[in-house]
């Protein structure tokens, strides 16, 4: 006979962890100064009503316009010539250092130690590469060479270059190897391999997270303008430090607009691939786009006076870093991570709560209001989101807190809404035929199940978050953005290599603690 | 024979067309102190005159960030350009540079500390906790000589404010400090009075705290190796405005000048060791 269970028999072990969780989060709130009462202040809230009442109406003024229309090109065509410049940059590392073609994986034999050694070599390039956010990368390309959209497209090429090189890699390792080792058996070249085994199976993969990327481009194209580096961002930086409401409610539209388009040009395309030589016209008019790109952006940069030359200087002036500030380093370390972690709670909680209403468990106009707000809250990239939030709670590192919470909320929301709705109703629906109240039944229907997916997504975007905590500073949201942003603004290039050498040993810790924690839970 | 005279013919068109685009541009640019649209006004009357005096293009290119005209300079992209007293000292120890004119305020400058009229702060002592806005961080009115005076005063702005922020540009902090997203900040005392003349500052939300003392600021420089000739004739078109002339007072309204007067690099000696004082030399 079973005996009842009156309480939740795993309650010990869950309000350890929560407990647990709690301890650890505390000493986020005084590293951040992020105070909710800031939130409910009158005062503060009279300033960002007065910021947003001054939205209305958009600014309409036709020179005004006239500068946004260019520079939403200019935005548009330094993120295609950006990828462009990326692939170009990932491919030849990824056909070099992709584990699919190796001998070993092929046939059973060892490789050479001087082949591994040029391949641990290129991984390291590209972990240096992607380590770096693409913003710091065009922060340092303006700083070191001149401003303009080059700085912008040079960032995006690197950065996202390393990634797609990571990314291409590791496409071409998932893929059955049954084909490429047969080639290998009958003496055909890694090429050969590549072209006949690989090549024709992981295309359609290939591209369609080339497509991805671009539209993530995009949206880091948009905010190059807040470092110099040309684009709609850059009106939206001057628009905001002069308070011009009327002004960044125009570019916010403009924003949104942007941002839908490529999503759904990004959708368009991927469908394209599932049709019989979809791919052949996507590569097409991938080719045709990179070309009218650079037609636009060239006249700009012979005029912008950016000179490679000074490159070398300016990386010679990084020799040796300064290492007298590791006090210094270690606080913005701190604040970043607390940033980062307080971020993400707090979207979790809201991203909980909207996405209840969001998978329609509430009446179908709840569920087009939710969605919308969560189109919204993901739809502005967190430095702008930052560059609102220090209007709400101050210059520092509680709005580089709350800019992380409403961004990840937006993103998180629509992850869980999806979880939601895909999750079994059968278990939900017998607790309620037994007689459980409705939140009883979510509890101990769907709620265990789908949990640990929504963990899983959180712990991901807090690995997202943690990178971009580290930039939030830029726009004066506190963090190690912050100090680089000032130190290179006085050519403390000492200090900066230092500030650059903890953001990446920060973003690869941050990678291999997540790459063993997704070992593990496999 | 034909051909030849044919490709001779070309050859002169394309060095023709060569030495067209090599035609004497003197290229202008400006730290971003004040909001862009405002730099291009202010330029536009001085441009033409430059212009018409030197015989020669004047091209103005506007440049966003502080640190990027220094850098410009110094890499021999931009042949002129008006630079702070601080973003002179950092011109100069990253190459040579060479100053010709200043206004004749810009031997006198001072800045001014403002704060939110809420606060209710009557001396600088009584923002202790409060946040606070420089301009830019390489501005010399905006951030460096505010940032030294207080330094005299046993203030030291990290740890005595509750947040220390730069709003990027002078007319900036003023917004920001008029909105209350800081609670009091420091700027150019020359655009303080512009703002104050042209009633773009309400009083009873922002109030003048302090005023520093003076140093040298502003001036018009040139990168080192520009031709000799043209230095001296640069120089004495500044030198030449007279605000008895209508048209040429105008321009001198424009960049806030009674007059322009000669300088010297020794003049921004004092800048160079406030700054070292203030940290903000490496």
């Amino acid at each position: 006979m079973l005996s009842p269970h009156p309480r939740d028999p795993a309650r010990w072990p869950r309000l350890f962890t929560l407990l647990l969780g709690l301890l650890l989060l505390a000493p986020s709130f005084p590293l951040t100064q992020f105070n909710p009462a800031t939130l409910a202040n009158p005062d503060s809230w009279h300033t960002m009503a007065g910021f947003v009442a001054g939205f209305f109406p958009p600014s309409l003024q036709s020179s005004f316009l006239h500068d946004v229309a260019r520079e939403t090109i200019t935005t548009l065509a330094s993120a295609t010539a950006g990828i462009a410049l990326a692939i170009l940059l990932g491919a030849p590392l990824a056909f070099a250092t992709t584990r699919a073609l190796e001998r070993q994986a092929l046939a059973a034999e060892r490789a050479s130690a001087s082949m591994e050694g040029v391949k641990s070599l290129l991984r390291g390039l590209m972990v240096i590469l992607r380590g770096i956010p693409e913003i710091v990368w065009a922060l340092l390309f303006v700083r070191a060479a001149g401003l303009g959209s080059l700085p912008a497209v040079l960032a995006i090429g690197l950065a996202y270059g390393g990634m797609l090189g990571k990314v291409y890699a590791e496409i071409l390792e998932s893929q059955p190897r049954e084909l490429a080792a047969a080639l290998h058996l009958q003496g055909a070249s890694r090429w050969q391999c590549l072209l006949y085994g690989l090549w024709p199976q992981a295309l359609p993969e290939l591209l369609s997270y080339s497509v991805y990327r671009w539209e993530c481009a995009i949206r880091a194209s948009a905010v190059m303008g807040f470092v110099g580096a040309g684009g709609v961002g850059q009106l939206l930086d001057t628009s905001l430090k002069m308070l011009n409401g009327g002004e960044v409610s125009t570019l916010l539209l403009v924003f949104l607009l942007l941002v839908n388009l490529t999503e759904g040009l990004s959708l368009l395309s991927r469908h394209a691939l599932e049709r019989p030589r979809g791919g052949v016209y996507l590569l097409g008019s991938g080719i045709v786009a990179v070309v009218a790109s650079v037609q636009w952006l060239l006249p700009g940069w012979r005029d912008s006076g950016f000179d490679l030359s000074a490159i070398p200087r300016f990386i010679h002036d990084f020799f040796l870093p300064d290492g007298s500030m590791l006090a210094e380093l270690a606080h913005g370390t701190l604040e970043t991570l607390a940033m980062s972690a307080l971020g993400t709670v707090l979207a979790f909680v809201a991203a909980a709560m909207l996405a209840m209403p969001a998978a329609g468990r509430f009446g179908s106009l709840l569920k087009l209001a939710s969605r919308l707000l969560l189109n919204l809250l993901r739809g502005v990239p967190d430095l702008l989101w930052a560059s609102i939030a220090v209007l709400a709670v101050g210059l520092g590192p509680a709005a580089g807190v709350l800019a992380l919470a409403l961004h990840t909320a937006g993103v998180l929301g629509r992850l869980f809404a999806e979880t939601l709705e895909n999750a079994d109703p059968a278990a939900e629906q017998a607790l309620r035929l037994a007689g459980a109240g409705r939140v009883q039944a979510f509890s101990y229907g769907p709620l265990p199940a789908i949990f640990s997916q929504w963990v899983a997504y959180t712990l991901y975007r807090w690995e997202n978050n943690i990178r971009i905590a580290t930039v939030l500073g830029i726009v004066g949201a506190g963090g190690l953005g912050q100090q680089l942003y000032l130190a290179l603004s006085l050519f403390q290039q000492h200090k900066a290599a230092s500030l650059i050498i903890a953001m990446l040993l920060l973003s690869w810790l941050v990678e291999q603690l997540s790459r063993a924690w997704r070992q593990h839970m496999a | 024979m034909k051909t030849l005279k044919l490709s001779l013919a070309t050859a002169l068109l394309a060095l023709s067309a060569l030495a067209s685009a090599e035609e004497a541009v003197l290229k202008v640019s400006a730290i971003p102190d004040e909001a862009p649209t405002e730099l291009q006004r202010k330029f536009a009357p001085l441009g033409q005159y430059l212009e018409k005096e030197l015989g020669m293009k004047v091209q103005f290119v506007p440049v966003t960030d502080y640190a990027a005209v220094v850098t410009a300079l110094n890499s021999d992209k931009i042949d002129l350009a008006w630079l702070g007293g601080f973003t002179f000292v950092q011109a100069s120890l990253h190459g040579k540079v060479v100053p010709l004119v200043q206004r004749e305020e810009d031997s006198k400058f001072t800045s001014k500390f403002i704060v939110n009229a809420a606060v209710g702060a009557k001396s600088l002592k009584d923002l202790k906790g409060k946040s606070f806005a420089f301009g830019s961080a390489s501005s010399t009115s905006g951030h460096l000589m505010p940032r030294y005076f207080l330094q005299k005063e046993g203030i030291k702005p990290e740890t005595f404010f509750k947040n220390v922020a730069y709003s990027g540009a002078h007319d900036a902090t003023v917004a920001w400090v008029a909105s209350g997203k800081v609670d009091a900040g420091a700027l150019n005392a020359s655009v303080w009075d512009k703002l104050v003349e042209s009633g773009k500052v309400d009083g009873s939300k922002v109030k003048l705290l302090a005023t520093t003392p003076p140093f040298y600021d502003y001036n018009w420089t040139v990168r080192g190796n520009l031709e000799k000739k043209l230095q001296e004739r640069i120089s004495a078109a500044f030198l030449k405005l007279d605000p008895k002339k209508p048209d040429q007072k105008a321009i001198l309204d424009l960049q806030r000048a009674s007059r322009f007067i000669p300088t010297k690099a020794d003049n921004y000696k004092g800048i160079e060791s406030a700054a070292e004082t203030a940290g903000l030399l490496k």
